[in-house]
């Protein structure tokens, strides 16, 4: 072999090999997302040791079991909340929640809207499949209005939520969106959040082939992926006051952008004044 | 009488009125339509009928483009057709090398002249080999193959002549001028006419393409038959060698790989596994490898690997 790169991303070097093969449907969406994250992670070349994974609960709380680093699989809704407090005791370890649109926007919408407004240094990434898969396909925040679900027999009334704009008006660091179809872009994507020093919110368009592709008649798996691009409009910005739901085209890429203290920093460096206080009066 | 005396006799007329046929051929932006114009004129004022028709508008560089010239003595009215049938050119003349080669058909087996420039125009669709580093699908007859086949046959590389007299331009002059060897005009009427044509102030260097060219023609060389070409484009397959790791035990038989590999390679084996069908045509895009939600496919490519722009 005479490779040219010289540390080429070889994905099993992450994964947890005695765990595989895992145990998503065919043609679900999120082990492409999976790769997606851990090739960012390797270019990035940060350190297994250093990186922690906590996820929730659904198809997407197990995609974090998979990767050889620290990992947490904690109850629904709260991988936010868990990975605030890893983030502020373990302020050098590299915190990565996953989560799904379920457990990210309806158990724990609570927990991420505080999380975007803290802005401390996690990314995270909702894996955005329309459904709760897991359980058997009933409607979520993300499914989409007249979409049949179990719960959802007549077609879904409720509006989508747009999970972006949420985030960004909840004051989020860094907002972005991108579709599994465009692995690379989405690495990218991931890389930018990663290195971003602050909540860097990414939405991950991914497929639930089996429930919800086959109750909504969506095709078969790669029919599935090739609609993200009939979707997607790469223009990567809009007037998120315009529409406070999911447009009927996607737009991905970075989608906004907050600057901001990160908290971590403002927190510890209160807490030194604190101590600095106590230790001179004493 | 029977349709071959019908023939016959046609045959006899077309010879008799001493019809000449020049097709004129190229790509778009060569310059074929101003040297049949050139000619056309020049038969008219020499007292001859003609008739010409081409096929134009291909603006866009890469287009095919050609045209027809028949003339011959106004007092037989020989000029029927305005197009020359098959093998009945008496010239042809290309000034891009495959369409010299695509148009043969159309000149004389037994007295046709062929003049060609070796200039290679390589249209998108010759690119259809994704191979990395792969050689396009060009025409592989070489300029010494198609010269021995003829009765007459002058290919130069007019491209580089015109560019070495100081204008690349003048490469369709420069053939022109191999033409007015094959043709019995006199020089000072072909010069006049060309002057009518071409763009103000480029007189002198067209005057001088045209006698480059026409003295090409009588100029000894070691074998006029067979110049120096451009070598032709081999089309085997380049030392590309690409190997795919499929994890049997991790597919879970989707079909995203086999539905979305842009070289179709992929399919499923009487098990539901993937497997690579068609070895050779898999150029390593990596498609596979990214959209496989089981990693099951793994992308190895043996020779360098051109960056991904993604
Ligand atoms: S790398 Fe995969 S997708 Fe690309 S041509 Fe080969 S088999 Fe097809
Ligand atoms: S994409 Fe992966 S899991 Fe699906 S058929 Fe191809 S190799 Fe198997």
């Amino acid at each position: 072999m005479n490779e040219i790169t010289p540390d080429k991303f070889e994905i099993r070097d992450y994964l947890r090999l005695d765990l595989m093969p895992h145990f998503m449907c065919p043609g679900c969406g999120h082990g492409i997302a999976l790769r997606a994250l851990l090739w960012a992670v390797h270019e990035l070349g940060i350190d297994k040791d250093n990186l922690a994974i906590v996820s929730g609960i659904g198809c997407s709380g197990r995609v974090g079991a998979y990767i050889d680093a620290n990992t947490y699989h904690v109850t629904h809704g709260r991988p936010l909340a868990f990975a605030t407090g890893l983030k502020l005791a373990r302020p050098d370890l590299k915190v990565i929640v996953i989560t799904g649109d379920g457990d990210c926007l309806a158990i724990g919408g609570n927990h991420l809207i505080h999380a975007c407004r803290r802005n401390l240094d996690i990314t995270c990434l909702m894996l955005n499949n329309e459904v709760y898969g897991m359980t058997g396909g009933q409607v979520s925040p993300t499914t989409a209005e007249t979409r049949l679900t179990t719960t959802t027999p007549a077609g879904n009334s409720e509006p989508a939520f747009d999970a972006c704009k949420l985030a960004e008006a909840a004051g989020a660091g860094l907002v972005g969106r991108e579709v599994t179809m465009q692995t690379p872009a989405l690495r990218n994507l991931i890389k930018e959040g990663l290195a971003y020093e602050g909540f860097s919110f990414l939405e991950v368009m991914s497929d639930c082939t089996e429930i919800y592709g086959r109750k909504n008649d969506l095709g078969d798996s790669a029919e599935m992926v090739l609609a993200q691009k009939s979707d997607m409009r790469p223009e990567a910005y809009t007037n998120s006051a315009e529409q406070p739901f999911r447009p009927n085209r996607l737009v991905t890429g970075i989608l906004a952008r907050n600057d901001r203290p990160e908290y971590g920093d403002t927190y510890r460096r209160q807490a030194a004044a604190l101590c600095g206080e106590g230790d001179d009066a004493a | 009488m029977s349709i071959e005396t019908i023939a016959a006799e046609a045959d006899a007329v077309t010879a008799d009125a001493l019809t000449r046929n020049v097709l004129i051929v190229g790509v778009g932006g060569q310059g074929v339509i101003m040297i049949s114009k050139v000619l056309a004129l020049l038969c008219q004022t020499q007292g001859l009928q003609v008739k010409q028709s081409e096929v134009h508008g291909m603006a866009k560089r890469g287009g095919v483009v050609f045209s027809h010239v028949r003339f011959g003595a106004k007092a037989g009215d020989p000029v029927w057709s305005p197009t020359i049938p098959m093998g009945e050119a008496d010239v042809l003349i290309a000034m891009e090398w495959a369409e010299g080669v695509r148009w043969l058909p159309f000149l004389r087996a037994d007295t046709g002249v062929f003049i060609a420039d070796t200039q290679q125009v390589i249209p998108p669709f010759a690119c259809r080999n994704r191979d990395f580093f792969a050689e396009p699908a060009y025409a592989t007859e070489t300029p010494s193959e198609i010269v021995g086949q003829v009765s007459d046959g002058f290919a130069l590389d007019a491209g580089r002549m015109a560019e070495e007299l100081g204008n690349a331009r003048a490469a369709n002059t420069i053939l022109l001028g191999t033409l007015s060897a094959s043709l019995d005009f006199p020089l000072d009427d072909w010069l006049s006419v060309l002057n009518q044509f071409v763009p103000k102030g480029t007189e002198e260097i067209n005057r001088r393409a045209f006698l480059l060219g026409r003295d090409w023609v009588e100029t000894p060389r070691e074998n006029p038959a067979m110049p120096a070409p451009t070598p032709a484009l081999p089309i085997a397959r380049p030392g590309i060698d690409v190997r795919l790791e499929i994890t049997r035990s991790w597919c879970k038989s989707c079909d995203i790989c086999v539905k979305l590999c842009p070289e179709r390679c992929l399919d499923l084996d009487d098990q539901q596994i993937v497997r690579l069908k068609d070895p050779d045509a898999c150029t390593g895009c990596r498609i596979c490898e990214w959209l496989c939600p089981d990693f099951a496919i793994a992308v190895h490519h043996e020779t360098p690997e051109r960056p991904h722009s993604a």
